[in-house]
């Protein structure tokens, strides 16, 4: 008994070393995203961290799982490693402002990508996608694919969530002017593929006539299409919103027809520029909130886009 | 015995007759609460009630009653298996990975079959279900928290394999392990889903097992008394650790299954899957104190629950309510629960002495 407990623990002591870095010099950016098995957010980190390393920083990435104190902890965190800048993508847009503030007041300024917070002037960027004119835009082309009338469902994000609803009030605003075009049901599927996959099978039995299918993100887009390619059907028109590397894949096979590629990469290295340049110089030179355009990506371009970015 | 039962009145046959028929009433409640439910989602949902939404139906609710039936040993032994949801989400990376990335020996990539990829993620998720058991049986952690542990362990191991990402295009390629993924969740048998056919195999075999086996009467008297049974010469910890083993089996299936479907592996596959079928298990009338319940109550657990999810999409009810309505017909159930085993207690003497039989 007493073999085996030394072992476990050695086992974890052995865990906890190799997770140690080697203590570093340079200034610390602490990137702190939603979660890290999202390809979205893995994307912005990760460019985050390229672009703050090619500029000499050390850097340290960590998820909140969009728990607002779990986020508390971590902003916590940062300001026990006197981290430089703190680069965030919040857990909340009125939940985050205290955790913004604490560290702004510690002297760790805090740049704020993807999502933005109610109040201004505490953090010094707030850089954000414009949902609002990225779902008009996937929205009009959803129109466009589809017939002149027909039925159409929607798949929608977290409900609590800040972009679920600014998308689908962008939807809304594209697809409740169209005559003839009629939702006839809507569900959340918590932005899971498992669940708009089930979500979508249910859906098409109350209701198979059905044409098309507009999803508040891709992994909900691609959850739809696996469910319409097992019923067996064919002609339906989906389309998600992010530009994730998988819907842009679908896109091209036909699978998908269109998505709205947010510039996760770009926005993510604009606002590590802005810090470098903050730091260097105090002052960012641009003004706080910064909205940047969706494209739209559709079968004639999918070429043209990858991992959240515009390749050429 | 049969003095007693000759000097029985009529208003004490009457009380015994009635007490008999609410205790069947409160014991058939699971059976009872879906027969409800799907009448009333026939009565409201048009399109409920036809042979293709039963079968996308029973599909739904094959994820989990899969979990379910895995789980009922589990609890019948007295412990509970909060890693399946985990554990099913690693199966499926499991697979993803060895599907696209292969397997690397002898310096070179090799890219196996579906079967051995299939048997390969059955391994990895055995072994989860065995330290579960080891952990619980033999080192003496509570259930709760050495399940818990591997809660974590195994969602973070899929995390780990995959770096945060999606293994995409499972349908697979000629050139690599060759094509037939989607066959375990998107073929059918006899116009059945196979998944459904996964599920019927599985209760099939449980149901044997819990009822016609010595390792099943073992399972029940460890859940019943532990102590009584290992002085009964019960060999607790294999019993346990079997359990563990097959609760992890089915998760690996019902990993698989969703891998197959969505032909894509995404490392939080799963994620709560475990409260849905501890809820299925508790639904079914089986205590989770241990020793008593069936297969066949978490099965119609299971299904109550996921006629419950699917007709309320159907009807249209919001995200919201739907969490609401689920988690009142649980604590109903589990309140009904406690007044079957109290009623029980009090009708039982009058019980006995209706039924000269009983007591003999």
């Amino acid at each position: 008994m007493r073999g085996r407990v030394v072992a476990v623990a050695a086992c974890v002591a052995g865990l906890m070393m190799a997770g140690c870095r080697h203590v570093d010099r340079r200034k610390l950016v602490f990137i702190i995203v939603p979660s890290q098995d999202n390809p979205f957010f893995k994307a912005e980190a990760d460019a985050a961290s390229t672009e703050a390393q090619r500029l000499g920083y050390a850097t340290r990435v960590d998820a909140h799982d969009d728990d607002a104190y779990r986020q508390d902890n971590l902003i916590d965190a940062a300001i026990a490693s006197n981290a430089a800048v703190i680069v965030l993508d919040n857990a909340g847009s009125d939940s985050s402002v205290s955790a913004v503030r604490r560290a702004t007041q510690k002297g760790i300024p805090v740049f704020l990508i993807d999502r933005e917070i109610e109040t201004s002037g505490i953090a010094k960027a707030q850089i954000i996608a414009d949902n609002d004119q990225g779902a008009r835009l996937v929205a009009g082309e959803f129109v466009r694919t589809l017939p002149a009338t027909g039925d159409y469902a929607e798949l929608l994000g977290r409900e609590s969530d800040t972009n679920a609803q600014i998308r689908t009030k962008g939807f809304h605003a594209v697809l409740d002017g169209v005559a003839g075009l009629r939702l006839v049901s809507a569900q959340s599927a918590n932005w899971s593929q498992a669940e708009a996959f089930q979500k979508t099978e249910t859906m098409l039995q109350a209701h198979p006539s059905i044409a098309g299918i507009i999803a508040g993100n891709d992994t909900m887009a691609l959850g739809a299409a696996a469910a319409v390619k097992s019923a067996g059907l064919k002609n339906m028109k989906i389309v998600g919103f992010d530009g994730s590397p998988d819907a842009i894949a679908a896109i091209r096979m036909g699978e998908l027809q269109a998505t709205a590629l947010q510039p996760a990469v770009y926005i993510a290295r604009l606002a590590v520029d802005e810090a470098d340049r903050y730091l260097k110089t105090g002052s960012t030179g641009e003004k706080e909130r910064q909205i940047v355009p969706c494209d739209l990506v559709t079968k004639q371009n999918a070429l043209d886009y990858g991992n959240f970015e515009k390749l050429r | 015995m049969n003095s007693v039962a000759q000097t029985l009145t009529n208003s004490d046959r009457l009380a015994s007759g009635s007490a008999r028929g609410v205790l069947i009433l409160l014991r058939a409640r699971a059976f009872l609460v879906l027969f409800l439910l799907l009448a009333l989602f026939s009565w409201m949902a048009p399109a409920f009630l036809t042979a293709n939404n039963f079968s996308i139906l029973a599909k739904h609710v094959a994820i989990s009653a899969i979990l379910a039936i895995g789980m009922t040993f589990v609890v019948l032994t007295g412990g509970i298996d909060l890693s399946v949801g985990s554990v099913a989400g690693l199966g499926g990376m499991v697979a993803g990975y060895v599907i696209t990335q292969g397997v690397t020996f002898g310096g070179a990539q090799h890219f196996p079959s579906i079967a051995v990829a299939v048997l390969i993620t059955f391994a990895v998720c055995l072994v989860v279900g065995a330290i579960n058991g080891w952990l619980v049986a033999k080192v003496g952690v509570a259930p709760f928290i050495a399940t818990l542990g591997t809660l974590y362990i195994a969602r973070g191991a899929a995390l780990l394999l995959s770096n945060g990402k999606t293994f995409p295009n499972l349908a697979g390629s000629a050139t690599h392990a060759g094509t037939g993924f989607s066959v375990i969740g998107q073929s059918f048998f006899l116009h059945v889903p196979t998944p459904v056919w996964i599920m019927a195999g599985l209760f099939a075999f449980a149901a044997f097992v819990a009822a016609k086996t010595p390792f099943g009467r073992h399972v029940y008297a460890i859940g019943g008394n532990e102590r009584a049974a290992r002085l009964a010469g019960i060999r607790v910890p294999r019993v346990k650790i079997i359990s563990y083993i097959f609760s992890a089996l089915c998760a690996a299936c019902v990993g698989l299954i969703i891998a197959s479907q969505l032909e894509a592996a995404h490392p939080a596959t799963g994620e709560t899957f475990e409260l849905n079928a501890i809820a299925a298990v508790v639904l079914g009338g089986t205590s989770l104190m241990g020793g008593r319940g069936s297969v066949l109550g978490s099965l119609i657990g299971a299904f109550v629950i996921g006629v419950l999810a699917d007709g309320l999409v159907m009807l249209g009810v919001s995200e919201f309510w739907q969490m609401v309505i689920k988690g009142l017909v649980i604590v109903l159930a589990v309140a009904v629960d406690q007044l079957q085993s109290r009623l029980q207690a009090k009708f039982l003497p009058l019980l006995l002495r209706s039924s000269p039989q009983a007591g003999a």
